[in-house]
């Protein structure tokens, strides 16, 4: 593990140092109260980065898969056709994404990239694309009521799949390289060398901010999905979730996690289209619906249960080699019927542990 | 929609592909159309590059493409002919906008084709076997490609029995085909109608009538079960009466085959929509056991 330290004044100092790089940076900002966003960092708002704050609902996962994306451009001229796919190479660089998101972007890889059929967009995105982790050592600020990656094994600080990590360790942060670009900043003269000190420092810190979780479902996740992929849900609880949902798709849109999308042709000047790609919810009726009205996926328990089983199902693990849930909890604060996966989590362990003792 | 809502994209000038665009179609040209049945064509067409076409010649009986028309959208749809045939060709019914969007094509019209895509038929593995295909109305249209085959392969393969059921005469899918197959020696080809009425040459129809199933029960019919593939595919209660009766005969659930339809949108495994279990009908099918089918659990 490569470590340095720098002092707490210069952390913004990555930031620069990236944007001289030609990388568009972003950042996350604050408004008044939950109010939190990523934005691309300008000379303006740079000084209003934050280093601590409630995670931003709106996840990082548009930089690699964005809510609208064009893949196509055809001119139609004669009956003639070009078709020209359209690409993205912007650099870009997430600082201070956190360890729940660094996830999720990985599960994205694996999934976009880690089978046959890789996907060029996403691929175009990624590999422009620089990760700063910042770990959450806030207990106030960094860690929310939902947060659960604790159960999902990735947080509070992620191990892997950052460019570059930094931990508050009071007046300095500790930074550590988890790429060769990411070490390559070790260059400027703004890092030193970490001490045996400094290390054992941030091991007290991760230790203490573990506790700070709720202990709460964290250790029933590997049971629910121990139940999910071996069919053991009594069918009144899909039902019961089911009945909690409101259809309204937020908990995919704000799932750093979910990968689904639609398709869809949009005209433009001169006779032209544009093929795009929209972010798509399993929540949604029409989701499944084919041609002709048939939809073989009707009931509202039916759709929720497909979102809980794709991420929770043993098959779909192997599969990706990595969950589809992250631990990050937007779908528990966004959720309007309570049914984010901490609760889905905990309504499999009321029903699995009922019907074993029954 | 607002084209000013379109994020993050800049014209093609970065550097060159490393992988293949799988959602890029290519270019093909409408040649002809021919009506097969109420609302049912039939369009021959190739590729405008002639590569394209002979990358695109090495698909499997069972497989699909997806058709783009441009400004309307894309569609999955079954391959017809089999990779033993010359021509290129999609018979589609039109029950949605895309389908509408081909159907009034004319020849020499350009839309796009990206394919072939999914698992098919594995022939290879049946050779050796008696072959059964079933097939309900439009149910013949991803059969007919393995039909094909197997017939251009006939040493390879024992018994081969075609039963094509429709709602009236008219209604018979491939006319020439079926005609084709009843004179060929080796093949057993039997027809039956829900409701007779007039066939196409104006005769009245003097073939079986009943569904499908009522031609296994028939004294001139035999049905092979012993080291039998059955390939079925039709409308969902179809498909359920004929399943309980090879069931009945004695076929095992994993000797009988089929193809699923689902909505899609990308055909590669990563828009989602297709996906029923732990399947993605596009990538792990559209051809599954019965057995595998029935694990799935939804419906068909």
């Amino acid at each position: 593990m490569k470590a340095r330290v720098l002092p707490r004044n210069d952390v913004l100092k990555i930031v620069d140092l990236l944007r001289q790089q030609s990388y568009e940076v972003i950042a996350p900002f604050r408004e008044r109260g939950r109010d939190t966003f990523l934005e691309p960092v300008t000379d303006q708002n740079r000084d209003r980065i934050q280093l601590h704050l409630p995670n931003p609902y709106y996840p990082p996962k548009r930089y690699v898969f964005p809510p609208i994306e064009r893949l196509l451009k055809v001119e139609r001229s004669n009956g003639d056709l070009q078709i020209v796919p359209t690409y993205d190479f912007q650099k870009r660089a997430i600082f201070g994404i956190r360890s729940c998101d660094v996830a999720g972007i990985y599960h994205l890889d694996r999934f976009y990239l880690g089978r046959e059929l890789p996907d060029i967009y996403y691929q175009n995105h990624r590999k422009n694309l620089f990760l700063v982790n910042m770990a959450c050592t806030d207990p106030d600020l960094d860690i929310g009521e939902e947060c659960f990656c604790m159960c999902t094994d990735t947080g509070p600080a992620a191990r892997d799949h950052f460019d570059l990590q930094l931990m508050d360790l009071g007046d300095e942060f500790m930074a550590v390289a988890g790429t060769p670009a990411g070490e390559a900043l070790f260059a400027d003269p703004i890092f030193r060398k970490a001490s045996p000190e400094h290390v054992a420092r941030r091991r007290a810190i991760l230790e203490e901010v573990r506790k700070r979780f709720k202990p709460n479902t964290t250790s029933w996740f590997s049971a629910a999905i121990q139940a999910v992929s071996r069919g053991e849900i009594p069918e009144e609880t899909w039902d019961q979730i089911g009945n909690r949902c409101l259809e309204c798709g937020g908990c995919t849109y704000v799932c750093p996690a979910c990968t689904c999308f639609t398709v869809t042709d949009h005209s433009v000047e001169d006779n032209g289209v544009e093929r795009l790609r929209i972010w798509d919810s399993c929540a949604l009726s029409g989701f499944t619906r084919m041609a002709g009205g048939f939809n073989p996926r009707r009931a509202i328990h039916d759709r929720r249960n497909r979102r809980f089983f794709r991420k929770l199902a043993h098959y779909f693990i192997q599969r990706e080699l990595s969950m589809a849930c992250v631990g990050c909890g937007r779908c528990a604060a966004v959720c309007h019927g309570d049914i984010g996966m901490p609760s889905v989590v905990e309504m499999i362990r009321h029903a699995t542990t009922r019907s074993k003792e029954a | 929609m607002n084209p000013s809502a379109i994020e993050h994209v800049t014209p093609a000038t970065g550097p060159p592909e490393i992988v293949e665009n799988v959602y890029l179609p290519k270019v093909a040209v409408l040649d002809r159309v021919v009506s097969e049945i109420n609302e049912v064509k039939t369009f021959y067409w190739h590729f405008e590059d002639s590569v394209e076409q002979q990358a695109f010649k090495r698909f499997r009986p069972g497989q699909f493409a997806q058709v783009s028309l441009f400004g309307v959208g894309e569609f999955p749809t079954s391959l017809p002919p089999s990779p033993t045939e010359d021509a290129t060709f999609f018979t589609v019914r039109q029950v949605g906008s895309c389908t509408a969007a081909l159907h009034q094509l004319q020849p020499g019209a350009k839309f796009a084709v990206r394919g072939p895509y999914g698992n098919g038929f594995p022939m290879e593995e049946y050779r050796g076997k008696n072959l059964v295909f079933v097939a309900g109305g439009i149910g013949l249209i991803p059969l007919r490609s393995a039909i094909i085959y197997a017939l251009a392969h006939r040493s390879d393969y024992e018994r081969i029995q075609i039963f094509h059921g429709a709602k009236t005469p008219n209604e018979l899918m491939y006319v020439p085909n079926l005609h084709e197959w009843e004179r060929t020696p080796g093949v057993e080809c039997h027809l039956t109608v829900d409701r007779p009425g007039n066939d196409r040459s104006g005769e009245g129809w003097t073939g079986n009538v009943g569904v499908v199933g009522s031609l296994f029960k028939k004294p001139d019919v035999k049905v092979a079960v012993e080291n039998t593939m059955a390939f079925v595919c039709g409308p969902p209660i179809m498909f359920r009466f004929v399943i309980k009766d090879l069931l009945e005969m004695g076929f095992q659930e994993r000797n009988i085959v089929s193809t699923l339809e689902r909505y899609m949108k990308c055909g590669v495994g990563k828009c989602g929509h297709c996906c029923i279990g732990v399947a993605y009908v596009c990538v792990d099918g559209p051809v599954f056991t019965y057995e595998q089918i029935k694990r799935l659990g939804e419906d068909i």
